[in-house]
C-alpha cells in the first residue's frame, strides 16, 4: 500500500492535469479568435487553426477604413458608456437603497411589480421604444442612453442584496443621533456601498459595448455609420454586406479583439465584486 | 402617489371632511391644491393646482381624441393609390397609423391613471389637513413639507426619477406590446390594424402556428433545464477542483475561465459558429488528428437536430460554467468548516462530504439565483441567435428551426420576412406566463419569497 | 419542357409589346413635357453599406442635371436584401428611394410601402431596359420599381482542374471535380423544381394556386436532391468560396456580387459559365436559376412635395450611365439594353454568363407574391430534408402537398 503522502501527490498531479486540460479546452477557441485576427483571409471564413499567412493588415484596415468608422464607433460607445454608467449607477443605487433600507407603504407592491415586469421578454418593448424615442426626436446616442438608464431602475436586485447585508442597527443609531434619512443615506449608506457602486458602474459601463440589438434598432435609421456604437457597427459589418463582406471579415475579427481586451480586463478586475453581489443577493432572496 | 402619514387620521371619513370642512377644503374636491394653498403649503398646493390645469388643458386639446381613437385604432384602414396629374406621379393615401395611435393611446391611459392617483393623493392630503385642524395640531409649514422629502419621505425623492424611467421605458412598452396581441397587426395590416380580441392567441395555440409553438415550447423548457443544471453542477465541481487543497495560483486558474465569459457574446458566439462549422477549424483539426473520418455536422443548417441541440448546450456550458464557478467559489470559501471536519472525523470520504454537505449547502444558497438563471435561459436569445440562428431547419415548423427557442422565434416573427407582430406579442405573453408560473412555484418551494 | 418555355417566351414578349403600345398611346400627350422641367425637393437614398461611395458620385451627376434636389445618400440599416423589414419598421423614417430585390416588391406594394411608377416612367423603363427586367418589377399591371441590375447565379470553376466542356453537364462536372454548394439555401436549389418542369405561382409568377409541385415532376426534383447527398463530387458547405480557395472544391455556384472575390481567389484559373444541364427524372434538362432584378423603389410615405424629386432621382440612378457606374464598381449586371451592349460588358465573360442565364429557359424571374416570405421559410427545410435524407422518399408526396398548402394560402 502506498503511503498517504504518495497518495496525496498522485491526487494532486491528477487534479492539476484535469485542471490544465479544462483550461486548455476553455481558452483554446479564444486563442483561435486572436490568431484569426492576424490571419490573411479574403473568403469570409477561417477554416484553419493556425493562419496560413500572418498579417497586421486587419488591424491597420479597421482603423483606417472609411466605410467602417471604427474610431467613431469607439468614441460613441465610450461616450454612451460613461454617461450611462454614471446615471444608471445613480438610479440603481437609489432604488436598491430605498427598497432595502426604507420602509413605506408601496414598497412591497413595487417589488412585486418589478419582479413581474422583469419576466416579460425585452424584445417585446423594442418597437414601442423606437416610436417613443422617435416622437421625442431622440433616435440617436442620447436616446440610447435614455433606454439604458430607463431600464436601470429594475436592475436593483444585486445591489439590494448587498444593502440587505448591512445591519439596520447602523442606520438606527444614526437616526438616534438626529440624522435625517438623507444624511444617513449620504454619510453612511453610500460610503459603505462602495464595492456595489463599483460593480454597478462597471456593469453599466460594459453594457453598451456588448449590446448589438437595441443599439441597432435605435441608431440604424440615421443611416450614418458614424453614429453607430461599436457592437452594432461590428455586427452590421458582417451582416449586411453581401459579397464584399468577405473582404472585411478578418477586419471584423480584429475589431472584435480590440474591444474584447478592455472589457475582459474590466471583468477580470471586478469578478470579486460580481461574486459578492450575487452571493449577497442570493442570501436574502 | 407615495403619501404616507406619520399620524394616521382618526377616523375622519371623506364624508365628514366634505360636510364639515371649510370652503377651501370643499373646493379641493374639485380644484386640487386649494386646501394646501390656504394652509400656506405653497409648493404642494401649486404643484397640485398646476398639474390639474395642465391635465385638463391636455385632455381638452388632445387627450380626449387620443383616447377615443384608441377604441378603433383609426378609421381609415385601407390605402388608396391615386395619380397626381400635376406632378406626374402616383401618390398613396395612407391608412391611419395604428401603431402611433395605439402607443399614444396607451400613454394617455397611463397619464389618466397617474392623474387619478394624484387626485387620491390630493384627497388624502386634504383629509390630513382637516384632521390636523380639527384636533388643533401643528400644521406642517411649506418648509417642513419640503424637508420631509429628505427625511420621512426620502423614498419619494429617490424613487421619482427611476419610476419615471420605468414607466416610460418598461411599463409603457410592455402594455403597448400586450395590447398588440389583441389586434390583427401583421404583414397584411402593417399600417392600419384593428382590435380582434383573442384571434391571435387562437392562431398560436390552435391555428397555423400551433404545430410550431408546442414543439418549440418543449425544447425551450428542455433547454432551460439542461442549460441551468449543467452550468450549475459543473460550475460547482470546477470551483471545488480549483479550491481543493494543494492547487496553487487559484486566481490565475479562475481568470482563465472567466476570460471566456468576459469576451462579449456577439464575438465569442459568432466565432464559435465558424469554429464548429462543417469545414471549420475544429473539424479540420479532428480530421488531421485522425480522431474522426468524416467531419461532424455540429450546428449548420443541415445538421442532425439532436446533435445541434447537444452542441448548443455544450457551448452554453463553455460560456456559463465560468460564472457559476465564480459564484460557487465564493460560497465554498464561506462554508462553515466545522460540519465538514466533523464528517471527516466520522470517516466520511470526499465524495460523501460533497454529496451530503457541500452540495446541498451550495444548492441552498444558490436556489434563488438558479431560478433567475432558469428564467434567463428561457429567454437566452444570444446563444441561439448568434450560434445557430435557430438552425437546423425543421420541415414541420413554421418559420422556426430545431434549436429555436420561443424568444428567438418571437424575434423572427417580428423582424423576419413574415412580419407577424401580433403573434409575436402573443408569444411574449405566453413566455411571461411560463416564466411567472415557474418562478412562483420555485420561490414558494424554496421559501425564498419572504421578502416579496 | 422546351415547348412551354417557348410559349412563355413568346407570350411574355407579346404582352410586353402590347403594353408598350398601350402605354405609348395613353401617355403620348404627356410626352410634350421636357425632361429638364424644374424639379426640387429633399430626397434620402438608401443603398448598401459598401455602395455608398459610388452612389454619392451618381448623386453628383444627378445634381448636375437637377441642381434643386438635395440628395442624401445613406446606408440602409440591414442592407437591400432586408428592405421590406427595414421599411416596415417605420415607413415614415425610411428613405424616400431605396434599393430592393424584386421578390419583395409585391408584398411592399400590397402593404402600401411603395408607389407605382408614373405612365411616363413606365414607358421609359420598358423602352430602355431588357424586357425581363421590366417584367420583374411589374405587379398587378403596374411597375413598382426602377430596375438597374439583374442577378442570376452562374457556375464559377477552376480552369486548371476543369475544362469548358466538363462544366456543361452536372454529371461530368461532379465526376471530374467537386462542386461546393449549400443545399440549405433555397435560392440555390429551389430552381431544380423549375428545371423539373413545375411552376412557382403559375407561368406568370402571380397565380396564388399556380404552384404545381405535388406530382411526379416534384418528386423527381426531390429525388435529385437525395441523389446529391451520395454524389462524391458534391460538397455541402456554408463557405463555398473558402473551399474553392483551399482547393477542396473546383467549382461553385455563385452570383455576380462575388465575381471580384472569385477572380482574386482563382487568379488566372478563373472560369465562369452558365449553369450546366442536369439529369432529372431520367432526362437531361437545363439547370435553372432564379433571376432576381435589383430595383429602386419610391417610398409612398414620402412627402407629396418630394414625390416628383424622388421619382426623378430613382429614374436617374437607374439610367444607362448610372448602371454602368454600378457595374464598374460592384460587378452588378446592367439591364439597360444599350449598357448590356456596351463594350465593357460585352467583353466580360462573367457578365455574359449572367446574361445567358437571364434568358428564358435558363432562369425564372423570382415571383413577387407576398407569400414569398413563407415560401423561403418552407422551401429551406423541404430541400434540405430531401438532401440529408430526413425526408424519406415515401414521404415526398405528403411533404410536397404540405409545402404547396403552406405557400398557397391567401394571407
Amino acid at each position: 500500500m502506498k503511503s498517504y503522502k504518495e497518495q496525496r501527490r498522485i491526487s494532486l498531479i491528477l487534479r492539476y492535469t484535469l485542471l490544465a486540460l479544462l483550461a486548455i479546452v476553455w481558452i483554446f477557441p479564444i486563442i483561435w479568435i486572436i490568431l484569426a485576427s492576424f490571419s490573411y483571409n479574403d473568403t469570409g471564413f477561417v477554416s484553419t487553426i493556425w493562419p496560413e499567412k500572418f498579417t497586421l493588415q486587419n488591424y491597420i484596415g479597421i482603423f483606417t477604413s472609411k466605410q467602417f468608422p471604427f474610431v467613431h464607433w469607439m468614441a460613441n460607445t465610450f461616450f454612451v458608456a460613461v454617461i450611462s454608467a454614471t446615471l444608471s449607477t445613480f438610479v440603481t443605487i437609489c432604488v436598491a437603497y430605498v427598497l432595502s433600507r426604507l420602509r413605506f407603504r408601496l414598497r412591497k407592491p413595487f417589488l412585486q411589480i418589478a419582479l413581474v415586469l422583469g419576466m416579460f421578454p425585452g424584445f417585446m418593448s423594442m418597437i414601442a421604444l423606437y416610436y417613443i424615442l422617435k416622437s421625442f426626436n431622440m433616435l440617436n446616442l442620447f436616446g440610447l442612453i435614455l433606454v439604458y438608464v430607463g431600464g436601470a431602475g429594475l436592475g436593483f436586485y444585486v445591489a439590494k442584496g448587498f444593502f440587505d447585508t448591512i445591519p439596520r442597527a447602523i442606520d438606527e443609531a444614526a437616526e438616534m443621533d438626529g440624522a435625517t434619512k438623507w444624511q444617513t443615506f449620504i454619510h453612511i449608506g453610500l460610503p459603505m456601498s462602495r464595492p456595489i457602486i463599483v460593480y454597478t458602474a462597471l456593469m453599466a459601463f460594459i453594457a453598451p459595448w456588448i449590446d448589438f440589438i437595441f443599439s441597432g434598432i435605435i441608431l440604424s435609421s440615421s443611416g450614418n455609420s458614424k453614429n453607430y456604437t461599436i457592437a452594432y457597427g461590428l455586427y452590421n459589418m458582417v451582416h449586411t454586406t453581401k459579397g464584399t463582406s468577405t473582404l472585411y471579415f478578418t477586419q471584423f475579427i480584429a475589431g472584435c479583439v480590440i474591444i474584447a481586451i478592455p472589457i475582459t480586463i474590466l471583468f477580470v478586475i471586478m469578478q470579486k465584486f460580481y461574486v459578492n453581489g450575487i452571493t449577497a443577493g442570493a442570501d436574502k432572496g | 402617489m407615495f403619501q404616507r402619514k406619520k399620524k394616521l387620521p382618526q377616523a375622519a371619513t371623506y364624508k365628514e371632511v366634505w360636510q364639515r370642512g371649510d370652503t377651501a377644503t370643499k373646493l379641493s374636491f374639485l380644484i386640487m391644491g386649494l386646501a394646501q394653498l390656504k394652509n400656506k403649503q405653497w409648493v404642494k398646493g401649486f404643484g397640485f393646482l398646476i398639474t390639474e390645469v395642465v391635465f385638463i388643458l391636455w385632455m381638452a386639446f388632445s387627450g380626449v381624441s387620443t383616447l377615443s381613437m384608441l377604441t378603433n385604432l383609426g378609421t381609415i384602414k385601407h390605402k388608396k393609390v391615386v395619380y397626381d396629374a400635376t406632378q406626374g406621379v402616383y401618390l398613396t393615401k395612407m391608412p391611419d397609423n395604428s401603431v402611433v395611435i395605439l402607443l399614444f393611446g396607451v400613454l394617455a391611459v397611463i397619464l389618466v391613471i397617474a392623474m387619478i392617483g394624484l387626485y387620491v393623493a390630493n384627497l388624502k392630503s386634504v383629509r390630513n389637513l382637516y384632521v390636523l385642524h380639527r384636533d388643533g395640531e401643528h400644521i406642517p409649514s411649506n418648509g417642513e413639507e419640503l424637508k420631509s422629502l429628505l427625511d420621512q419621505r426620502l423614498h419619494v425623492t429617490l424613487l421619482a426619477i427611476p419610476i419615471i424611467g420605468i414607466v416610460a421605458f418598461t411599463i409603457l412598452p410592455t402594455v403597448y406590446m400586450i395590447s398588440m396581441a389583441f389586434t390583427n397587426y401583421d404583414a397584411k395590416h402593417s399600417i392600419g390594424f384593428s382590435w380582434t380580441g383573442f384571434k391571435a392567441f387562437g392562431n398560436v395555440l390552435t391555428g397555423d402556428l400551433a404545430g410550431t409553438f408546442f414543439p418549440v415550447l418543449g425544447w425551450t423548457l428542455v433547454w432551460a433545464v439542461c442549460a441551468t443544471a449543467t452550468t450549475f453542477f459543473f460550475g460547482v465541481l470546477l470551483a471545488m477542483l480549483i479550491e481543493s487543497k494543494g492547487i496553487k495560483h487559484k486566481g490565475f486558474w479562475r481568470t482563465i475561465f472567466v476570460i471566456v465569459y468576459a469576451v462579449p457574446q456577439f464575438i465569442s458566439l459568432l466565432m464559435m459558429a465558424q469554429f464548429l462549422d462543417l469545414q471549420g477549424p475544429l473539424n479540420t483539426l479532428l480530421l488531421n488528428w485522425g480522431w474522426i473520418s468524416h467531419p461532424i455536422n455540429f450546428i449548420s443548417a443541415s445538421a442532425n437536430p439532436l446533435v445541434a441541440r447537444i452542441t448548443v448546450i455544450v457551448v452554453n456550458m463553455w460560456i456559463g460554467i465560468p460564472v457559476s464557478m465564480l459564484v460557487s467559489t465564493a460560497i465554498i470559501q464561506n462554508l462553515p468548516q466545522d460540519q465538514i471536519e466533523a464528517a471527516r472525523m466520522d470517516g466520511a470520504n470526499a465524495f460523501q462530504v460533497f454529496k451530503s454537505i457541500t452540495f446541498p449547502q451550495i444548492l441552498f444558497v444558490m436556489a434563488p439565483a438558479l431560478i433567475q438563471q432558469f428564467i434567463g435561459n428561457i429567454n437566452n436569445f444570444n446563444v441561439i441567435y448568434l450560434l445557430t440562428g435557430g438552425y437546423p431547419m425543421n420541415n414541420n415548423y413554421n418559420g422556426a428551426g430545431d434549436t429555436d427557442l420561443l424568444v428567438t422565434w418571437l424575434y423572427n416573427l417580428v423582424f423576419g420576412q413574415t412580419q407577424r407582430y401580433n403573434a409575436s406579442a402573443v408569444l411574449g405573453i405566453l413566455i411571461f406566463i411560463i416564466s411567472a408560473t415557474v418562478s412562483l412555484i420555485a420561490y414558494r418551494r424554496t421559501n425564498a419569497f419572504k421578502e416579496g | 419542357m422546351k415547348l412551354w418555355k417557348k410559349i412563355a417566351l413568346s407570350s411574355s414578349s407579346i404582352i410586353a409589346v402590347a403594353l408598350l403600345a398601350a402605354c405609348g398611346n395613353s401617355s403620348s400627350s404627356s410626352d410634350t413635357k421636357t425632361d429638364t422641367e424644374k424639379v426640387s425637393g429633399n430626397v434620402k437614398l438608401w443603398v448598401d453599406t459598401t455602395q455608398v461611395s459610388y452612389y454619392k458620385k451618381i448623386a453628383k451627376n444627378f445634381n448636375k442635371k437637377y441642381p434643386d434636389v438635395k440628395v442624401k445618400v445613406t446606408q440602409s440599416p440591414n442592407g437591400s436584401a432586408n428592405a421590406k423589414t427595414d421599411v416596415a419598421k417605420d415607413p415614415a423614417k425610411a428613405a424616400d428611394v431605396f434599393e430592393v430585390p424584386n421578390d419583395q416588391l409585391g408584398a411592399m406594394a400590397n402593404q402600401g410601402y411603395i408607389n407605382p411608377l408614373s405612365p411616363d416612367a413606365t414607358k421609359a423603363v420598358k423602352k430602355n431596359n431588357a424586357a425581363v427586367s421590366a417584367k420583374g418589377v411589374e405587379w398587378k399591371n403596374k411597375l413598382y420599381g426602377y430596375p438597374f441590375a439583374e442577378q442570376a447565379q452562374t457556375l464559377y470553376y477552376n480552369k486548371s482542374k476543369l475544362s469548358a466542356e466538363d462544366v456543361k453537364d452536372w454529371d461530368t462536372l461532379t465526376s471530374k471535380g467537386v462542386i461546393a454548394t449549400d443545399f440549405t439555401v433555397p435560392y440555390n436549389f429551389y430552381p431544380i423544381f423549375l428545371s423539373a418542369g413545375t411552376y412557382l405561382y403559375g407561368k406568370d409568377g402571380e397565380t396564388l394556386k399556380g404552384t404545381n409541385v405535388n406530382n411526379q415532376k416534384g418528386v423527381n426534383a426531390m429525388t435529385w436532391y437525395a441523389q446529391q447527398k451520395h454524389n462524391k463530387g458534391v460538397m455541402q458547405t456554408s463557405n463555398a468560396l473558402n473551399q474553392l480557395k483551399s482547393g477542396n472544391a473546383t467549382a461553385i455556384l455563385d452570383g455576380p456580387w462575388d465575381t471580384a472575390n472569385i477572380k482574386k481567389v482563382l487568379g488566372k484559373n478563373f472560369g465562369v459559365a452558365p449553369y450546366p444541364t442536369i439529369t432529372i427524372g431520367g432526362k437531361k434538362a437545363q439547370m435553372q436559376a432564379f433571376l432576381g432584378i435589383e430595383a429602386f423603389a419610391v417610398n409612398s410615405h414620402t412627402d407629396t412635395k418630394n414625390q416628383k424629386a424622388a421619382a426623378t432621382l430613382a429614374q436617374f440612378i437607374t439610367n444607362k450611365q448610372s448602371q454602368l457606374i454600378v457595374y464598374k464598381n460592384s460587378g452588378q449586371i446592367p439591364v439597360d439594353k444599350a449598357a448590356q451592349k456596351s463594350s465593357v460588358v460585352a467583353s466580360d465573360e462573367a457578365a455574359q454568363a449572367v446574361m445567358t442565364m437571364a434568358k428564358p429557359g435558363n432562369s425564372t424571374v423570382m415571383p413577387k407574391m407576398s407569400q414569398m416570405a413563407t415560401f423561403w421559410n418552407l422551401a429551406t427545410p423541404l430541400i434540405n430534408g430531401a438532401y440529408t435524407g430526413s425526408i424519406k422518399a415515401s414521404q415526398y408526396p405528403a411533404k410536397l402537398q404540405t409545402f404547396y398548402d403552406g405557400i398557397s394560402k391567401a394571407n
